[in-house]
């Protein structure tokens, strides 16, 4: 206990608590001394939370130790390029590190927290879901400030956001410990830089639940106004979390594309890149970009709440949905943001299990920029119904429409891959099949939604509440299981139990059917999005229970999974060697990997992909290049 | 870092810079308030923005040859340099945000509250800086300390000047105009909050930027740059000049554009 | 070649099945408006195209995993098979087509869903949480339910008074978002007579749930008897209790408040008046004139135990006279 609260973490936190106080107190006293009101609802006024809010950020990562170096820098003091690590076993992985092995392990662990916590929120809404009428989130609960119909509703929202969010730290934990090893890297370009781009997301992810505490907010994830106008002090702490797990993003993704161009091993040309550090560019150049502009919008709001200035106020001249275009120039992007890492994770997988090239390399890494290039072309395919101009929505019907090409050719491409190979079927190859059944699924339901007159009736029905799941499982949750079996021995030098690990499989896929297949059965018979309660008269009262049944399931395998997790760090079987024969670079040298990687650096001498060609090799290993190291 | 040509020639290329910006930005100043041709007011833009980035931020420099010592210190400038300019792409979004906020609300319309001269003030000052900046990063790419923190220094207060300029002098005459927040004020539309926003975003940059002067100035003080080791001092110019950049946009969307309301 | 054949044949036989499958449930509601005749064309299309690409790759990917998985013993790679460019080719050009296809019949539906019949009858829709109102220039009649007679084009002119509403009747398919500071508009041609709901569809705050109005399709004369017994409450509201329930349907108070005790956003006005009501901080007031002018005009005021603060319910600039009417008819709701 002693030891967790000299941690990092622990002092971040206590930091942030303290900045908090301290940034309300300042702007609540400067209010008093000019006689505005003082106080609200929730103790503090909103300008006083939010400021508040801000303050707490700034004060974990002070208090955190995330940026001393820099401060250090700042006053022409000079830091020693590697830290050696002060600290071992967990401990390290609640201290600041520069390593990008243990950011990525930080990434990831903090990913699975806030799953567990969003998907804890949509077990909780689903409970209520289960039957028609009000359960327990009842008119005369009073929780938080909030009823049962607005806790639902904040609910709903945060489990969309988080969920989010930890997508975000999700890929971002994989694209770490990952990219650096496979273009032979031995840190990432900018390690402090990789160190705060994640540690301002855990005082984010503190915001975003504090919104739970102040009233909630009852938007949805996306935050249109004027409704997000109206809402509780919880909004601008929703707005203040996202847009600080926004740089999180935009700085990780910097980060990424600096060391993909600058640190790539000898001979490592573009088309002999492993296909995941194709998807890893592709995915941060739309975060690097995009990502502003959601931050952008979500900061226009917080104004307009507190300075009254009517950006999105159509009696003051403004425009709601102004707003909207700001909103899903990010938001439609960054759905490829989630994707396209899973979809690499399947590429990078599926010729180790299948013993063989990967089909089309070319294409499939070219598909990738062009899934990214596109996609920031056809924001607007969420607004067909928004009263937007009625011709604009064939251009944006048009280019959704084409996104399904380059998609396409991934889909095809692997199942050439798997056409006539010698394929097995280990934990992390079971996910990636699973991967592409439900993505395949999810695919293929968003072509209708892309042509306007059908989205006409589908637009924000559980349909394509059943889409984004699909998609989003099958193009994020399978493929970052199926990475973190697979790459789970290099990291600890242990196994993950494989029966455990099958059972997570067969008991998450098929609840997982169960759980969307029956979503857009009622979306399209009437069950409209982000409602507490629906109409008996429907008849969805089977089907919802069902899909609720479904939603525990897949939160117990999700149990199972972390209890699989944790239980074989210590426990798992031992594997230090090259565990799923792949060509690799980071098979090829014993796990756990060595702190600063590649002991001798390596030279690309042949084709990544070239299983079942005789006598070819990837890398070949040789000796340092003698530098003035220091 | 290689010299391709000597002392004077690089200060008269900065003068020289500087004199096309200055007439361009005459040039925008005179066709908008005699005939108003949108189109001319975006081909000088993006003729100044070409110039700035090229003679001001050295943006060829990503081009360089850094040779393959990953540890040199010159290999590390070369990955420094792609992260900048990788953020400042980024941040561009920011900006282009705003700028479709203010085409969206707006239109072919602005605020006629503002004051034409002092807007081509507060931009001739930011110019003016931008030159001396040039001037410093020239004389510490030469090892010349004292004129690198003399002219950092002048850049300094030039910049403070804009800042001060903007939030003090020209808000405030904006808000004496009836250009207000609109703190409820449905008179204005959303002028004011564009303009606001617009205006406060890029002071909010030129406030970092300014932040960033000191550290690099303090730093040189202190005898941390030499020749041919001053990133730091490189980076600072870029953001300053890149600072610069967006007011080149932002001065006619605000100012110039359309019909004044 | 063997390979090819089962693959090829089981393709078409998954597809079919699972086009058949899936029509023989039924996908969509019923069919009651014009418009959603080309809307279901066009989803039609998709389904079919759907259950084909679905079999497509879920076939030769099964079929592989089958026939395909390694035999016990066997540790040697497969066959070195590195692409085929114009297998490559062909798997981005047919796609290109279905896509181009896909395309074409979108922006045809897309017409016939928004061809307009210049003769249509304009109604003047509302929304505002949680409830619609409808206003039917042409007789002078307002509304909560939406009467529309058969076969006839209607055109809704939409507006919102607060935040965005989505207008959607499943059974019409068609909907459109209601938003404050514009008009938007709705066409459609109902053809089946019967009585649906519209259903808001984007989330406008704690009661979205619930802002369900009925709406009802039914023949010209039946629908022209509604017209004119609408019109007769209305003539006959002269009373003040007529009128202050026409400003209750007109400002939507109904969409929060029930006049028959079931419990909605808001309190239920059922035997309100002359009760004792205890507010959030504990004490009682009995429900007077003063009481329930204050109510209206200031939320915020006191606020009823059980409800949350600050008030959901929008604060109203009403005349003396207006809430009069209201108070009285609050007062015959017992
Ligand atoms: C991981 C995330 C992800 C992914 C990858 C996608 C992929 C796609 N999405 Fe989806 N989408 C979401 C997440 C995602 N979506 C979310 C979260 C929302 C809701 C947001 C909210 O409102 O809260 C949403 C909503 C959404 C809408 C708005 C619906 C509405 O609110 O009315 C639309 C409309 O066009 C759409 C379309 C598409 C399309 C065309 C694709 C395409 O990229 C799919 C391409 C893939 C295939 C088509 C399958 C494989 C291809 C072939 C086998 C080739 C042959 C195929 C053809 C020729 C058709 N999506
Ligand atoms: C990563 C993305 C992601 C994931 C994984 C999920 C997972 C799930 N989602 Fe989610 N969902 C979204 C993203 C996601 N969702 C988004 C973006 C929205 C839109 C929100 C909006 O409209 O604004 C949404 C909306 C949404 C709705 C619509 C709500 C509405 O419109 O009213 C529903 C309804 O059934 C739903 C259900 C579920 C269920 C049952 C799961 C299940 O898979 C969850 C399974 C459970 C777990 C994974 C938790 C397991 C762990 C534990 C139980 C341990 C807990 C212990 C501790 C905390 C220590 N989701
Ligand atoms: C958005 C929902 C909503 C709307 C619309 C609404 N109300 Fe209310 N009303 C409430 C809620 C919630 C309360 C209880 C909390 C409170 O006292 O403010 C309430 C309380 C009241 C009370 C006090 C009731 C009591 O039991 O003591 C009166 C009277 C009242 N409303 C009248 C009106 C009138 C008249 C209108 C329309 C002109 C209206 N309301 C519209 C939600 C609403
Ligand atoms: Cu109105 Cu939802
Ligand atoms: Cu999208």
């Amino acid at each position: 206990m002693k030891k967790f609260l000299a941690t990092a973490l622990a002092r971040g936190l206590l930091w942030q608590f303290a900045g908090t106080l301290l940034g309300a107190g300042l702007v609540t006293g400067i209010r008093a001394l000019m006689g505005l009101s003082v106080n609200d609802v929730f103790f503090f006024t909103e300008p006083a939370w939010v400021m508040g809010g801000f303050s707490g950020v700034i004060a974990f990562l002070l208090g955190s130790g995330a940026v001393s170096d820099w401060v250090k820098w700042a006053r022409g003091m000079d830091t020693p390029e590697h830290h050696e690590e002060p600290y071992s076993g967990w401990e390290k992985y609640f201290h600041v590190s520069l390593d990008h092995k243990v950011i990525g392990v930080q990434y990831t662990v903090v990913a699975l927290a806030l799953i567990s916590i969003g998907g804890l929120f949509a077990l909780i809404f689903r409970t209520e879901l289960a039957a028609s009428g009000l359960q327990f989130l009842t008119q005369d609960l009073n929780l938080f400030g909030q009823n049962g119909l607005q806790l639902y509703n904040t609910l709903m929202s945060l489990h969309g956001m988080i969920m989010i969010v930890s997508i975000l730290l999700g890929i971002a934990g994989i694209i770490n410990y990952v990219v650096p090893l496979l273009i032979g890297a031995q840190d990432m370009a900018f390690p402090r830089l990789n160190a705060f781009s994640f540690w301002i997301a855990v005082p984010a992810a503190v915001l975003l639940l504090m919104s739970l505490f102040l009233g909630g907010f009852d938007t949805g994830w996306t935050g249109y106004p004027p409704l997000s106008v109206r809402a509780p002090v919880g909004m601008q702490m929703f707005f203040l979390g996202v847009f600080v797990a926004g740089w999180s993003s935009i700085l990780g993704a910097l980060n990424v594309i600096a060391t993909v161009l600058r640190m790539r091993a000898k001979g490592m040309n573009a088309m002999r890149m492993p296909i995941f550090v194709w998807a890893a560019i592709a995915t941060s150049i739309i975060a690097l970009t995009a990502t502003q502009f959601i931050g952008l919008s979500f900061q226009l709001v917080m104004f307009q709440r507190l300075f009254g200035m009517g950006f999105f106020d159509p009696a003051k001249g403004g425009n709601p949905v102004l707003f909207q275009h700001l909103f899903w120039f990010y938001s439609h992007p960054a759905v490829y943001v989630f994707v396209l890492p899973g979809l690499g994770v399947i590429s990078e997988l599926l010729p180790v299990f299948a013993r063989k090239p990967l089909f089309g390399y070319r294409w499939i890494a070219m598909s990738s920029l062009g899934i990214a290039l596109v996609g920031f072309v056809v924001w607007a395919h969420h607004m067909f119904t928004s009263g937007m101009n009625e011709y604009l929505r064939l251009p944006f019907m048009y280019s959704t429409l084409l996104v399904a090409i380059p998609t396409g050719v991934k889909f095809f491409s692997w199942v050439a891959t798997l056409w006539k190979g010698k394929i097995t079927f280990p934990t992390p190859m079971l996910f990636v099949l699973g991967a592409i059944v439900v993505f395949l699924l999810g695919g293929l339901t968003g072509p209708p939604n892309a042509t306007v007159s059908v989205d006409l009736h589908l637009h924000d029905t559980y349909f394509i509440v059943g889409h984004f799941h699909d998609t989003i499982f099958g193009g994020f949750v399978f493929p970052f299981f199926a990475a973190l079996y697979y790459w789970f021995p290099k990291a600890t030098g242990r196994r993950m139990n494989e029966t455990l690990g099958k059972l997570h499989f067969w008991l998450m896929t098929p609840s997982f059917f169960v759980l969307t297949f029956g979503m857009m059965r009622i979306g399209l018979l009437g069950m409209r999005r982000r409602i507490a309660d629906y109409d008996a008269a429907l008849g969805f009262d089977a089907t919802h229970l069902a899909l609720t049944i479904a939603g525990y399931l897949i939160g117990l395998s999700v149990l199972i999974f972390i209890y699989n997790f944790f239980a074989s760090v210590k426990n798992g079987e031992k594997a230090d060697g090259n565990v799923w024969n792949s060509r690799s670079p980071e098979w090829q040298v014993p796990s756990p990997m060595p702190a600063h990687n590649y002991e001798q650096p390596f030279e690309v001498v042949g084709e990544p992909y070239d299983y079942g060609l005789e006598g070819s090799q990837y890398v070949k290993f040789i000796a340092p290049a003698k530098s003035g190291h220091k | 870092m290689s010299h391709t040509q000597d002392k004077s020639s690089a200060l008269g290329q900065g003068v020289m810079i500087f004199v096309y910006l200055a007439v361009l930005t005459v040039l925008e100043f005179f066709v908008a308030v005699t005939f108003n041709a949108i189109s001319i007011l975006l081909v000088v833009a993006v003729i100044k923005a070409a110039l700035v980035m090229y003679y001001y931020m050295h943006v060829y420099k990503l081009n360089n040859d850094d040779g393959t010592d990953e540890h040199s210190y010159q290999f590390k400038t070369g990955t420094n340099r792609i992260g900048l300019w990788l953020f400042l792409l980024s941040d561009a979004f920011v900006f282009a945000g705003l700028m479709t906020m203010r085409i969206n609300l707006l239109g072919l319309t602005r605020p006629h509250q503002l004051d034409q001269n002092l807007g081509l003030a507060v931009t001739a000052v930011l110019l003016v800086s931008s030159f001396f900046m040039n001037r410093g990063e020239t004389a510490m790419s030469y090892g010349d300390v004292k004129s690198f923190m003399n002219n950092t220094l002048i850049t300094g207060i030039l910049g403070l000047g804009f800042f001060l300029g903007v939030v003090f002098v020209e808000w405030r005459l904006a808000a004496h105009e009836g250009l207000i927040a609109s703190f409820g004020n449905p008179a204005v539309g959303p002028l004011g909050g564009v303009f606001y926003m617009m205006t406060g975003m890029h002071a909010f940059h030129v406030l970092t930027g300014l932040i960033f002067l000191g550290i690099v100035w303090n730093n040189a003080r202190k005898g941390l740059y030499t020749a041919e080791k001053h990133w730091g001092v490189e980076a600072a110019t870029v953001y300053w000049h890149f600072v610069d950049l967006v007011w080149i946009f932002f001065y006619p969307a605000l100012y110039l554009i359309g019909k004044a309301v | 070649m063997r390979h090819f054949v089962v693959v090829g044949v089981l393709v078409i036989l998954l597809a079919g099945l699972t086009y058949i499958g899936l029509d023989t449930i039924g996908l969509m509601p019923d069919a009651a408006s014009a418009q959603s005749i080309p809307i279901d064309w066009m989803w039609n299309w998709q389904v079919i195209a759907i259950s084909f690409l679905f079999s497509l790759i879920i076939v030769p990917m099964g079929y592989s995993l089958f026939v395909f998985r390694r035999k016990k013993g066997d540790t040697t790679d497969a066959e070195h098979i590195e692409g085929n460019t114009a297998l490559e080719i062909t798997w981005t050009v047919v796609p290109l087509f279905i896509v181009v296809a896909f395309a074409y019949m979108g922006t045809f539906s897309l017409g016939e869903v928004l061809r307009a019949d210049p003769n249509a009858m304009v109604i003047n829709v509302t929304a505002r949480q949680f409830t619609w109102t409808f206003e039917y220039p042409e007789y002078g009649v307002v509304s909560n339910e939406l009467h529309l007679p058969y076969n006839r084009q209607v055109v809704l002119k939409m507006e919102s008074m607060d935040v965005i509403h989505s207008f959607w009747v499943p059974e019409f398919r068609v909907k459109q978002d209601v938003v404050p500071g514009r008009v938007t508009e709705y066409r459609i041609t109902p053809t089946l007579e019967g009585s649906y709901k519209v259903r808001c569809a984007e989330l406008c705050g704690t009661s979205h749930a619930y802002m369900e109005n009925a709406v009802i399709v039914a023949s010209q004369a039946e629908y022209d008897a509604w017209v004119s017994e609408q019109q007769a409450i209305a003539a006959a509201a002269q009373t003040p209790e007529g009128q202050g329930q026409i400003m209750a349907v007109k400002n939507g108070c109904v969409g929060c408040h029930s006049a028959d005790g079931t419990p909605l956003t808001g309190p239920t006005w059922f035997g309100l008046y002359g009760s004792e009501v205890t507010l959030a901080d504990g004490t009682t007031v009995t429900a007077d004139d003063a009481f329930l002018e204050e109510s209206i005009l200031d939320p915020n005021a006191a606020i009823v135990a059980g409800f949350p603060s600050p008030s959901v319910m929008p604060p109203y600039q009403f005349t003396d006279e207006e809430i009069a009417t209201i108070i009285a008819y609050i007062k015959t709701l017992k």
